[in-house]
């Protein structure tokens, strides 16, 4: 009788100790998939500023800036010193 | 005592009658939770197992990002940016006429169009595929039932113009349609996978049931192109095509240490952002055009001379006629040059010339020498669409296809491969392999004639840019190295047109080679057609640029060893 009664108790205790385990999974795999989107949201948010580096360093703005902005031009013939 | 006792059973004891009727509804309770469970697990088994999986499993596609395209410094020609998908489902599709003038103006739809759409007999409709993330945040902020947004993703080019005939572009299904997009269609794109997973009545996803497959992202390609230099590119070329009035414009630039292609451009190009691409536009005309290379192709047959014994440097060639005889018609040169040295004959450009010079050759010589050159050829680019020209074999040669193979008439070439043969010149006699693919070892070339014609041949090329035909290929403070070539276009019929094709192939700087660039421009209308001054000036900029990006120290303030060598003219040819 007091060995069923603590077997009794032994599997409760499991029983329980599985049920939140396996709550335990659930949440953690919950908290990984938000860390996946989190990861292809940072992806995207990576992209984005590397789209918008490419178009603030394109050759185009770059030129017009320095043309119409900086006023520079390529030097002429007589500009140019040659040091030999 | 145990009157007191039996007075306390008798009155918790219930009476007989109450003890069957509990009993009896406990078990009948029993019973019939029993039954109903007999009836869902037996009778309902399939039905509820079906609904309860619809309502939990889900089947999820798992995306594989295509892989960037970018240049050898690291600056992005292709990557594949958020967008959102917009769909409806006409069923239950319900909104206002305020609504739906919105939702027709925030999806940049015609009302009549956007009412058709909604009107289909489907249950899914795509309203826009390519939705910006904040204009998809207002259309879902309108909350119109039936109206649903996913993610997806675009190509976008930052490039644009200046490198789509190389780049290509993406259909909606991100597939690759053309360029390096197509030819690299497999690496880039990567293998989506799928898994079943276990979502709650909420839609957070607490399981994966199984991993049926793990998706495989795209790799990033590093081509070798340099983006300064194809933007240089693009805009001598368009300049030089609008100046010239011309169909189109193409060049290519080599790095002949290496054989990586650093620019590759057309003009007129396309914007790959947008839709609509004129198909005359889409083609990478340096490497699915042909045209026959006219005067480029004379430093190859003199070097199939020279490598030969042929004939020698120093002997004199007699083209004082004025005209010579091929077949039933006359080729002439532009002036009648009188007696001139081998050197003169590239330098002036003399069909003449080149003729005499090239009939002492034999043609199975002539012809190897070709295509060790790797004319009539493809390059091993395999680049989509490429082209291998049209040499034909000297055994169907008659006397008249010799005699114009010698000035480059009689076959076609590619722009890519015209680059390609005059790498040989610059290494030194070595042709190498090229690349569209950044590498970052020295490649081995191939042996295609000896050192000492190639170095006799870079000379008689240089003096062209000095005192020849290409004066408007000079670069300034550097010894530059090329060839004119000037032929007439040949029509769909086979026939010749009236419009030229205006080329230039040269080499820098002449000292210690580092750079290749060929230009063509096709059909010049205004002002002159000659390859030297039409593609001459796209030539000169592109390299100029060139050598100054990649600080090649300058020699053209030097003494030439080569007039130093200059030997006196002796047997007249």
């Amino acid at each position: 009788m007091r060995l069923n009664l603590i077997l009794y108790v032994v599997l409760i205790f499991f029983a329980i100790a599985t049920v939140n385990s396996e709550h335990q999974y659930r949440n953690n795999y919950s908290r990984l998939d938000i860390e996946k989107k989190t990861t292809s949201e940072l992806r995207d948010e990576k992209t984005k500023l590397e789209v918008e580096e490419s178009d603030k360093s394109g050759n185009q703005r770059i030129q017009t800036i320095a043309s119409e902005k900086l006023r520079m031009y390529p030097p002429n013939k007589k500009e140019i010193r040659v040091i030999k | 005592m145990i009157n007191t006792r039996k007075k306390h059973t008798e009155f918790f004891e219930l009476s007989k009658l109450r003890r069957r009727f509990v009993l009896i509804m406990i078990l009948s309770l029993f019973f019939a939770l029993f039954s109903r469970a007999i009836y869902l697990q037996a009778m309902q088994k399939d039905f509820l197992q079906k609904e309860a999986k619809n309502r939990s499993d889900r089947n999820v596609l798992l995306h594989a990002y295509r892989g960037k395209i970018i240049d050898r410094n690291n600056n992005v020609f292709a990557v594949s940016t958020p967008v959102q998908v917009i769909t409806a489902n006409p069923s239950i599709f319900e909104a206002s006429v305020k609504k739906r003038i919105k939702l027709a103006r925030i999806l940049s739809l015609s009302r009549r169009d956007l009412e058709r759409r909604v009107q289909k007999k489907k249950k899914k409709v795509f309203l826009n595929r390519q939705l910006s993330p904040e204009k998809a945040a207002q259309v879902m902020a309108l909350k119109i039932p039936g109206i649903s947004s996913n993610k997806d993703y675009k190509r976008f080019y930052p490039a644009k113009e200046v490198a789509a005939h190389l780049i290509g572009f993406t259909g909606i299904d991100g597939y690759g349609l053309e360029g390096i997009e197509l030819h690299s269609n497999k690496l880039l794109a990567g293998e989506p996978g799928y898994k079943k997973i276990l979502k709650t009545e909420k839609g957070r996803i607490v399981d994966d049931l199984q991993d049926v497959k793990i998706p495989r992202d795209g790799q990033d390609i590093q081509l070798s192109i340099d983006k300064r230099l194809q933007y240089t590119a693009y805009r001598a070329l368009e300049k030089a095509v609008e100046k010239h009035a011309a169909i189109s414009g193409s060049a290519i630039l080599l790095d002949v240490k290496t054989g990586e292609i650093l620019a590759m451009a057309n003009y007129p190009s396309y914007n790959p952002n947008t839709k609509g691409k004129s198909k005359d536009f889409i083609r990478n005309r340096v490497v699915t055009d042909t045209f026959e290379p006219g005067s480029t192709i004379k430093p190859i047959s003199v070097s199939a001379a020279l490598e030969s014994n042929s004939i020698k440097p120093h002997n004199i060639i007699d083209t004082s006629a004025g005209y010579y005889k091929v077949g039933r018609s006359f080729v002439r040169d532009t002036h009648k040059y009188g007696k001139i040295s081998v050197k003169e004959v590239i330098q002036k450009s003399s069909n003449i010339g080149a003729i005499i010079i090239g009939e002492k050759v034999k043609p199975k010589y002539l012809w190897n020498t070709f295509n060790n050159f790797g004319i009539g050829q493809k390059t091993g680019v395999t680049f989509p669409g490429e082209v291998g020209g049209k040499l034909i074999h000297y055994k169907n040669w008659r006397k008249t296809d010799h005699q114009s193979a010698t000035y480059g008439y009689g076959m076609s070439t590619s722009l890519i491969q015209l680059a390609h043969s005059y790498t040989v010149f610059a290494n030194q006699g070595n042709i190498k392999s090229i690349s569209l693919l950044k590498t970052k070892d020295l490649t081995l070339g191939r042996r295609v004639i000896s050192k000492k014609t190639s170095d006799e041949m870079l000379g008689m090329l240089e003096s062209v840019v000095k005192d020849g035909t290409a004066e408007h290929a000079k670069v300034n403070g550097y010894r530059v190295a090329g060839k004119t070539g000037t032929s007439k276009k040949v029509g769909p019929n086979g026939k010749y047109e009236s419009n030229y094709i205006g080329s230039f192939v040269g080499i820098a700087p002449v000292s210690n080679p580092k750079f290749v660039i060929a230009v063509m421009i096709d059909a010049p209308s205004i002002g002159s057609y000659y390859g030297g001054t039409v593609a001459g000036p796209v030539f000169s900029s592109l390299m100029a640029e060139a050598l100054k990006i990649y600080s090649i120290p300058q020699d053209g303030f030097t003494e030439r060893n080569e007039q130093k060598r200059e030997v006196k003219p002796d047997s007249i040819i």
